[in-house]
């Protein structure tokens, strides 16, 4: 066929589009959460492990996933568990997906009021946002895994340009030492580390859209290594650069690290400027992400067509964003997000796919 | 409890929300609308008053009555004063012709020395025998017949020149219109310095012909179709037979063959006609006036439309990335070229954003520039009295204005005209204090980069909608161009062009087609057809 | 339907073009502050004028602030301006209790709103910082939005406001401090710059440090000296000679650049330049002593020599030349090191930040009274001084 009429996307678009899921506010807030637990310059190394688990919870939801080719959680959670808490799991996903979409845009309403249109009302900055976003989301999962794919190299770039241009202030002994105070509190940060790839439940809808299944799972590793990886890099640098001092009291520890320094001579002086813009991006396609899996589960969940909840999904959006009374309210609500994803991602696909073995099991004994 | 309930938002939010939900519903449902609207105008085929056509109720068929024939013929064109009619006696025939032409279409010294003595002298009742094509007993080429005087009448109007004999019972049509052209020149829109000269010209034929001598081949197909309800005109779609994408060609062709509409004036209403989003700034057809170009864009796996009259082809489907490759790129040497392309993409997007992010640095975000620079900026902006957006807004428009006066011009005084409004208004109007001397490199640099763009199409496009980026700049800064920006490319990314998304190559990632993309590797790495095209054949050089 | 639409349309148009630019304010309609300095609390001359008229509100004193405002042009009511009419940039100053108060204050002084985005430099006076700590000081700076953490902290002897002042229709002090800063790559007796955000981290780890001291007199400002900022109490506890502080440098591996003078057996001035420079430290612990190794491996070229004949190229030369040097290097070496250990007790030079990578456990226990234990511990260093060549510059033997 010429004109392509499933929705399906091909295995590197379903990688950037868990990369530009997980790589949202948490690049800003990130080593300031990890440092803040930890008090140690080894973040880093909670974030490698903290990585590895997720790469390991990631291939188990695509083995589930691969299970029910083509059906997204919401559709073969029924048939695993029933249909009744099929449903019920299905309403916390969308719920879950619908406060995330809501803080990111709040972290980048507060973000963007602090430093760039300081006295513009947040409403001002949160509904054009969400207008955006609809726009993209009625194109479909093509349309947003297409645009993904414009944003990320520019992200990768501008980030990559960035830290390497903050080379000059990074002092290799803000990162010594290595496991100083020994492997305690490495492990007590794993829990902010991992709380930082919230959002890749996205893999057990991603993977029914994937055109080759059979690649599905080196993509979804490949979607989540790129996020592992740069958020490592963000540490590592914010940490070097600034040492772990000087994170602790940051409230957005990579802005102030790319705000710590001035190229004179250069056009661009001020490496904020191209930072907060791929940053704004990145929060778009975050932001898009989780809009469009909330809306594809309530279509699913209550076959209903795509387009009127995508429309119904804007306002509730807006309000969760507004939800928070505060900044202090809105980290709140990040680490509860934090600890709600986790039990998301971790324990719905490990319990799933349990269920799953169990019943097969079960009836291949029929057999 | 309480401290529940301070949750709740107050109630502007609620407002909001509901604007949340009401605008992009409304805007949605206003664009559909306006799309069907736009949609239903072009195909009033069905819906609209009888076309010209259904007027062949009263066919006068020839009936064989060489007097009562010639009778209807003049009825029907009777009128005309450039009408020639030359009444001839048959000798070996013993019966009387008649030759019909129009002045000035047909070489009259050919028409004697030929055609008169043949009818007169030569003709002999066995080449008379009917059907005269089938026969091919007589000796002219381009013979046509017509079965009724309408038609013959159509014909001899459009120049071909006419006889009736007597005793036959139909029209014969024995020569072409010979009217005089243009000549063949250089391409206006497209010079390059390095590459065919060659350009289309307003006739079919010889467009068509320029495509045929490009190679030898025999998979070159091209179909012709009539398209018009007044005055229809030929369309010919032209494409590789054994590199095109069926569905593709099926589709071309199905929208082709549903244009409705009275008179084609160029390929530019066919463009509008078949494109698929009727609201999108961006073209979904390419048209060049380049043979070298359509070829290219065939071996690709593309399909050609030509329309007689327009010396701009139009080619199908259109990709974002088309918009700014340039024939040139192939035919210099790789490396300048790739340099070049990316060149383009960069004044791409300065002609796109660059008032925009100026408006956000002036009036958002002094804090994002350069120290030195800020206080330049400021020392040439004391006393500018408008905001950003204005002074923009009228160097922009003067710009505009300038850029649309110098078409017009004739091309003697064309470039004084643009040296006047240029340099002299623009240092004027820094000298009196409206505009500051840096908004007129931005609007200057932005000009000349909306002019480098290949496709003079491509650049009005931009044009256009770096004013909507002003505006997204002028209310939120930084934030709204960043956001004007993630528009476009949603737009981008939805739209299609006869199903080709339009962003592809850029997205999905295929590295085989991005050799073509970004930079322009060596030709001899080109061995494959670009993938989104689903051709038939993958490898261009087997 | 379509017409309802339409009115809907432009009324969103019509509101979303009243409500919408809120934050934007052309940029000429800003004033810029480049220089900020903090002073000893005591009403600025022109204030004094205008309290008496009746400008007050309730303060009392404790710092003076001010700013240094570009460009001057469109400041009409200010008398700095006037006075120096071609400068490019004017001074104002405020007093009171907090920064953002007296900032605030300024926005009812000046024409055009103050934003300090592109603040470079901090002046703040060695009396200030002897009376208040740094973490007072910096909290606003740190906290505001507009402030980058990019901008450098200098230290004034003296008042900090003259640093600022600077001579009419030359280049704006602020920037020419920036200029000054860079000049490490000459000398090192400029330090390495402290910026907002290395402070940050200094202030809020508690360990001593130094900032660099300005000396101003008459109108001509020079990097001269150190300030010695001790961790436990964030307040200056005194300030290190030029000397100390290029040696200082060295010691902490942050530049190689200087020279070394001596006089040469005949009392004529002979002249080391710094090529490179490594230094490592390295802590030792025993029980309860901590004592720590220094290695400090330096080359560098004659470059000057006053005595006449003695201008030899040999290597014999050179390791002879080489020997004084580093008997002059070991001299400075040590007045510093007795400085920091005994005059006042304040790991300045990252003896600390070896340890704590070194020996993390130790580190753990010593560092609440890291300063005192470090006046303790044994410090021994060992140099060495090669003499590579002699510029372009060659005798025959």
């Amino acid at each position: 066929m010429f004109t392509r009429t499933d929705d399906k996307i091909t295995s590197s678009q379903a990688a950037v589009f868990l990369t530009n899921t997980l790589l949202g506010a948490g690049i800003l807030t990130l080593p300031r959460n990890v440092t803040q637990t930890m008090e140690t310059p080894d973040a880093w190394l909670t974030i490698l492990l903290g990585g590895a688990a997720m790469l390991g919870i990631v291939l188990l939801m695509v083995k589930l996933c691969l299970q029910f080719p083509g059906q997204t959680v919401f559709q073969y959670a029924g048939k695993i568990i029933g249909k009744f808490p099929g449903k019920l799991v299905g309403m916390i996903l969308i719920l879950y997906f619908i406060s995330v979409a809501g803080f990111e845009i709040r972290t980048l309403a507060e973000v963007t009021t602090f430093f760039l249109l300081e006295g513009t009302p947040p409403e001002a900055v949160v509904l054009p946002f969400i207008w955006v976003g609809v726009y993209l989301v009625l194109g479909g999962i093509n349309s947003i895994a297409r645009l993904f794919q414009i944003v990320l190299p520019i992200s990768i770039l501008v980030l990559l340009v960035s830290f390497g241009v903050s080379l000059r202030l990074f002092d290799i002994n803000h990162l010594r030492p290595v496991l100083g105070s020994g492997i305690m509190p490495v492990l007590r940060g794993m829990k902010t580390a991992i709380l930082i790839y919230a959002g890749c439940e996205v893999v057990l809808t991603l993977v029914a859209f994937v055109q080759e299944p059979k690649q599905a799972v080196k993509a979804m590793l490949g979607g989540i290594a790129i996020p592992i990886f740069l958020y490592l890099l963000t540490v590592v640098f914010v940490i070097g650069c600034l040492s772990v001092d000087s994170v602790v009291t940051s409230t957005w520890p990579t802005i102030d690290l790319v705000r710590s320094f001035e190229i004179t001579g250069f056009f661009i002086e001020r490496l904020e400027f191209p930072f907060m813009v791929i940053w704004l991006m990145q929060m778009f396609c975050n932001f898009s992400s989780f809009f469009f899996q909330a809306s594809l589960g309530i279509s699913q969940i209550f076959n209903v067509q795509l387009r009127p909840i995508i429309f119904m999904l804007a306002p509730a959006i807006f309000i969760a964003t507004m939800l928070p009374r505060s900044l202090q309210d809105v980290f709140t609500l990040g680490d509860t997000i934090g600890y709600l994803g986790l039990g998301m991602f971790f324990l719905l696909p490990l319990m799933l796919s349990l269920i799953w073995m169990i019943r097969k099991k079960g009836t291949k004994g029929h057999v | 409890m309480s401290s529940l309930m301070s949750f709740v938002p107050s109630w502007h939010i609620w407002v909001l929300s509901i604007a949340a939900f009401l605008v992009p519903f409304l805007l949605s449902k206003i664009f559909a609308r306006v799309h069907d609207f736009i949609k239903s105008g072009g195909n009033f085929k069905t819906a609209s008053a009888p076309s010209p056509s259904s007027s062949s109720v009263e066919r006068m068929p020839f009936s064989g009555d060489y007097a009562a024939d010639i009778r209807s013929v003049l009825h029907v064109i009777g009128e005309n004063s450039d009408l020639v009619i030359r009444k001839f006696p048959m000798s070996k025939l013993d019966a009387q012709g008649t030759l019909f032409y129009m002045d000035g279409m047909q070489q009259q010294r050919e028409l004697n020395m030929r055609i008169l003595e043949f009818f007169m002298f030569e003709l002999t009742r066995d080449m008379l025998s009917i059907p005269f094509n089938g026969n091919g007993l007589l000796p002219f080429y381009t013979l046509k017949e017509a079965t009724d005087a309408i038609e013959f009448s159509r014909l001899v109007l459009f120049g071909h020149a006419g006889v009736i004999v007597e005793g036959v019972p139909c029209g014969l049509l024995i020569q072409n219109p010979n009217t005089s052209n243009r000549a063949i020149v250089e391409p206006l829109s497209e010079a390059l310095l390095r590459g065919p000269r060659l350009g289309f010209t307003e006739v079919l034929s010889e467009n068509t012909s320029m495509l045929r001598r490009q190679g030898f081949s025999e998979q070159l197909e091209m179909r012709s179709y009539r398209i018009g309800n007044t005055l229809p005109k030929d369309v010919v779609i032209a494409y590789f037979k054994d590199i095109v994408n069926a569905d593709l060609l099926k589709e071309v062709e199905a929208r082709v063959s549903n244009i409705d509409i009275d008179f084609l004036a160029d390929s530019g209403y066919i463009e509008q006609l078949i494109e698929d989003n009727y609201l999108s700034p961006f073209q979904q057809l390419q048209n060049t006036e380049r043979p070298d170009r359509v070829i290219n864009g065939l071996l690709e796996g593309r399909v050609a439309i030509l329309q007689d009259g327009s010396p701009f082809a139009l080619i199908a489907p259109a990709t974002f990335s088309m918009l700014l490759q340039s024939p040139e790129d192939y035919y210099e040497r790789w490396i300048p070229s790739s340099l070049l392309r990316m060149l383009r993409f960069f004044a791409a997007f300065l002609s796109l954003l660059a008032p925009s992010i100026y408006i956000s640095f002036i009036s958002f975000h002094p804090g994002l520039i350069p120290t030195e620079l800020v206080l330049s900026i400021i020392e040439t902006r004391q006393g500018v009295p408008f905001p950003s957006l204005i002074e923009v807004l009228i160097l922009e428009l003067a710009i505009e204005i300038l850029r649309e006066a110098g078409i017009r011009l004739p091309k003697p005084i064309g470039p004084a005209m643009g040296i006047v409004g240029g340099i002299i208004v623009g240092d004027a109007a820094v000298q009196a204090g409206i505009v500051s001397p840096i908004l007129v490199i931005v609007v200057a640099v932005t000009a000349i980069s909306s002019f480098s763009m290949p496709s003079y199409s491509a650049g009005i496009t931009l044009r256009l909608l770096r004013f909507f980026g002003m505006i997204f700049a002028a209310i939120l800064g930084m934030f709204g161009t960043i956001l004007f920006f993630l528009l476009l490319c949603s737009h981008l990314s939805r739209l299609k062009s006869f199903g080709v998304s339009y962003l592809t190559p850029v997205s999905p990632y295929r590295l085989q087609d991005w050799k073509d993309l970004f930079i322009r590797a060596p030709i001899s790495l080109m061995k494959k057809r670009p993938a989104m095209m689903k051709t038939r054949q993958e490898r261009r050089q087997t | 339907m379509f017409r309802g639409l339409r009115k809907l349309i432009s009324v969103l148009c019509v509101l979303l073009l009243l409500s919408g630019c809120w934050s934007s304010r052309e940029v000429e309609d800003l004033a810029l502050y480049l220089g900020l300095s903090l002073d000893a609390g005591k009403p600025a001359p022109k204030e004094k004028d205008l309290e008496r008229k009746g400008a007050r509100y309730p303060k009392q004193d404790k710092l003076l602030v001010t700013i240094q405002v570009v460009p001057a042009v469109g400041a009409a009511s200010n008398e700095d301006k006037s006075l120096e009419k071609s400068s490019p940039f004017f001074n104002i100053s405020g007093s009171g209790d907090s920064i953002l108060q007296i900032f605030r204050q300024f926005s009812i002084r000046l024409d055009r709103p103050i934003i300090g985005h592109h603040l470079k430099v901090i002046v703040i006076s060695a009396d200030l910082l002897k009376k208040q700590s740094a973490e007072q000081l910096t909290d606003f700076l740190l906290r505001d939005n507009d402030i980058r953490p990019s901008c450098i902290v200098l230290v004034s002897e003296g008042e900090a406001m003259d640093v600022l002042v600077g001579t009419p229709n030359k280049e704006i002090p602020a920037v020419a401090l920036i200029g000054m800063s860079r000049n490490r790559s000459r000398t090192s007796k400029v330090m390495r710059p402290v910026t907002l955000a290395r402070l940050d981290a200094m202030i809020h780890s508690r360990k001593s440090f130094v900032l660099q001291r300005l000396i101003t007199a008459g109108k001509e400002t020079l990097f001269s000296g150190a300030e010695i900022i001790k961790g436990s109490i964030g307040q200056s506890i005194g300030s290190l000679e030029e000397e100390d502080t290029m040696c200082l440098t060295w010691l902490r591996g942050e530049g190689d650049r200087g020279v070394i003078k001596v006089n040469d057996s005949k009392g004529e001035p002979l002249v080391f330049e710094m090529k490179s420079l490594k230094s490592k430290i390295t802590p030792h612990v025993e029980g309860e002593e901590i004592s720590f190794d220094v290695k400090i491996t330096t080359t560098g070229r004659i470059i000057e020599t006053w005595s006449k004949g003695d201008t030899s190229t040999t290597q014999e030369y050179a390791d002879e030349a080489s020997k004084i040097f580093e008997e002059e290097l070991i001299r400075m070496m040590t007045q510093l090191i007795h400085k920091l250990q005994n005059t006042y007790a304040a790991d300045v030079a990252g003896f600390g930040d070896q340890l704590a990578i070194k020996y993390p456990s130790v580190w753990k226990k010593v560092k609440d009274d890291w300063d005192e234990r470090f006046s303790q511990s044994k410090i021994s260093i060992s140099y060495k001084l090669s003499i590579t060549d002699f510029g372009s510059f060659s005798e025959k033997k």
